[in-house]
């Protein structure tokens, strides 16, 4: 037994796949977004606390600084009351918590502090000491001076290392994003594939079997699809060419028998003078002689009468036995009403279908044909032949039906061919 | 017009009113705030009479910040965290120490100063000394540790008044703020003195000092303080402290 193959219901497998695109959807808009939450909090971060610091380191370089410029004050002051009031702002800007929390600002101010001491204590003895000591306080003030870059390029580092922070973090951001990108990318790809391979290709294969689909044609054939819903189409399609090759089977017999006569089984008349006069319009058209024939059976009024209408019959059906037998297929031949029968025989002369009309109904009239009840009787046949190509076949049948009556007249059992004149 | 469209004019036009009567609160809000007079650099009256100084105009700058009116009253120090903790006044513009005792009673703002406090008195007169006045001001953290020490002391309302019980000969040694001894050295007669300045090695009269907020608003301490945060930032603070010290003091 043949393994069915797995298939799955569409709708199903359209809401799981849907599903999935939205749960890695989701998952990485949270991922993006506790990205974008990491560089908000780096940002605030910045704001927050390294601005903050920054302008710290800021201010204190800004004392420093003004540490150098009072011991300037104290180099080029005038008067003692001056050195005083810059010492005194020495001694504070040297105490301030702001300086002393720096190691490196508390050490320079402290040595600031006392040497600017010492010099103004000399300088209180004798001015002309400032000058001695002015060398060394040009050492002291360059290193304040260079201290002061030290801790604002310190400060600005602080914003450095953050702009780091936020650059990294932006910077695996947009990997994230284009990372992201390519997976919903590839996501999206592989779902158009999956509808070409599995629904689209199957529907178009659907529909150009839809488009071919004909009685004449086999079968059509689908590979096993996975889905349950196009499995059903492609079984709907092929139930759909069974059914028309049903009916058209069905409207075959049906016509067959409308243009069948119910006894003999052969043309009844109204299909034979369809098929004879398309016959007959074609070998006019294209020039070629035709013959038409009306044959009756003789005596068969009593043949009915003495032996019964089953006999009859019995008669007519062996009758047309016999003509199916010795008729070219290509040749018409009909009941054409009782015991009468009517032929076409195209592509032949007058000459040739005497020879077989003849020959026709010598075999009849030699033919013994067993009745029912057992007996056997024999039957013969006139006919009266005339050429079919120069006019309709109306006319033919006229004239053939003039040489049957002369065929009768004449004792029956015979062929008699029409002249051009009847 | 259909219930829910009424319903949703109706929540909108509450929404509104409530939107218009907090801009209104907001615009009409004032806070009493606290200053001292007699205390240059900190606080004091200009040659035009205005108030003025590194507090007042910190005070003034923060409640732009905050976009809210501020009525100044004129107050001592003696009076400030009393004044406070009866909710007399919301914010006090005076650089407080944070001390215990304070703290027991009135909420700070964050710091906005850094200070250290110095010891004047002759050379080699050292705290402590027997037989020494020293003058402080009342109310000050500065007076609250030379009593708790046992020390003698002459209290005088402001720091601005520091200098005249040194120069009367009442008082022989003050313990004065970093900032008021700015204004001190100023003074020609103070430094006729003679008087050394020491920096007072004592963890409680060194630090952090702030402005006092009203225990019983305590959401203004938010507001203060983040008011703070951003003139520390744009720059408003600086200008300040450039207009009245000589040195960043923060």
């Amino acid at each position: 037994m043949p393994t069915r193959p797995e298939r799955y219901p569409a709708n199903r497998l359209f809401v799981l796949l849907a599903t999935a695109f939205a749960l890695l959807f989701a998952f990485l808009v949270v991922v993006l977004a506790i990205d974008q939450e990491r560089v908000r909090d780096l940002s605030e971060s910045l704001q927050q606390q390294t601005v903050p610091k920054i302008i710290r380191f800021q201010r204190l370089a800004r004392n420093v600084d003004q540490l150098r410029q009072e011991g300037e004050r104290i180099f080029s002051s005038d008067t003692p009351e001056d050195r005083q009031q810059s010492l005194y702002l020495v001694m504070l800007i040297a105490s301030h918590p702001s300086i002393l929390e720096h190691s490196q600002a508390a050490t320079a101010a402290r040595d600031t502090e006392s040497f600017l001491a010492e010099t103004g204590r000399l300088a209180a003895q004798d001015p002309a000491t400032l000058r001695i000591q002015y060398g060394e306080w040009q050492q002291l003030s360059r290193r304040l001076s260079l201290l002061v870059d030290d801790v604002l390029i310190e400060g600005a580092n602080l914003a450095t290392a953050d702009l780091e922070g936020a650059a990294a973090a932006m910077r695996l951001t947009r990997y994230k994003l284009m990372g992201a990108t390519a997976l919903l990318g590839g996501f999206l790809l592989a779902l158009m594939i999956l509808l070409r391979r599995h629904l689209l290709r199957p529907l178009e294969k659907v529909d150009r079997a839809l488009s071919s689909l004909s009685v004449d044609r086999p079968a059509p054939e689908f590979p096993d699809g996975s889905l349950a819903e196009i499995h059903a189409i492609e079984e709907a399609t092929k139930h759909l060419h069974e059914a028309m090759v049903s009916h058209d089977a069905a409207r075959r017999e049906l016509q067959l028998l409308a243009n069948r006569d119910d006894l003999t089984g052969l043309m009844n008349r109204r299909h034979f003078m369809e098929s004879a006069t398309t016959e007959l319009r074609r070998a006019q058209r294209y020039g070629r002689s035709t013959v038409v024939a009306l044959g009756d059976l003789d005596f068969f009024k009593s043949l009915n009468d003495t032996y019964g209408h089953g006999a009859g019959d019995t008669v007519l059906r062996t009758f047309a036995g016999l003509l199916t037998e010795s008729l070219r297929q290509s040749d018409l031949v009909c009941r054409y009403g009782g015991e009468e029968f009517a032929f076409l025989f195209p592509e032949s002369t007058v000459e040739q279908a005497h020879i077989l009309v003849e020959r026709f109904r010598a075999r009849c009239a030699g033919h013994e044909i067993q009745l029912p009840d057992g007996l056997v009787v024999r039957v013969t046949l006139s006919i009266g032949l005339a050429d079919a190509s120069d006019c309709t076949i109306d006319l033919a049948l006229q004239r053939a039906d003039l040489a049957l009556y002369e065929a009768k007249r004449m004792g029956r059992n015979r062929v008699v061919v029409a002249t051009e004149a009847a | 017009m259909s219930p829910r469209l009424r319903h949703f004019l109706a929540s909108l036009f509450a929404a509104a009113c409530l939107a218009a009567a907090t801009v209104a609160h907001s615009a009409t809000t004032t806070l009493q705030v606290a200053v001292l007079e007699n205390a240059p650099p900190m606080s004091f009256r200009g040659a035009d009479g205005r108030l003025t100084g590194f507090s007042v105009e910190l005070a003034r700058a923060l409640c732009a910040e905050m976009k809210v009116h501020c009525e100044f009253q004129v107050t001592v120090l003696d009076r400030v965290v009393d004044a406070l903790a009866g909710g007399e006044i919301d914010i006090a513009a005076v650089s407080l120490l944070d001390t215990p005792e304070r703290r027991r009673r009135i909420l700070f703002a964050r710091p906005h100063l850094r200070s250290v406090t110095l010891w004047f008195a002759r050379p080699g007169v050292e705290p402590g000394e027997r037989g020494l006045r020293v003058a402080v001001v009342r109310g000050s953290a500065q007076e609250a540790y030379a009593r708790k020490q046992g020390w003698d002391t002459v209290g005088v309302p402001s720091s601005g008044a520091l200098g005249a019980p040194l120069l009367a000969g009442i008082a022989q040694a003050a313990i004065v703020p970093m900032n008021a001894s700015l204004h001190l050295q100023g003074n020609q007669d103070f430094r006729k003195l003679g008087l050394a300045a020491t920096v007072m090695a004592v963890p409680e009269l060194v630090g952090n000092s702030s402005f006092g907020i009203n225990p019983g608003r305590p959401e203004l301490k938010a507001a203060v303080d983040d008011a703070l945060d951003r003139i520390l930032r744009n720059g408003v603070y600086d200008r300040i402290n450039t207009q009245f010290l000589p040195f960043r003091v923060r």
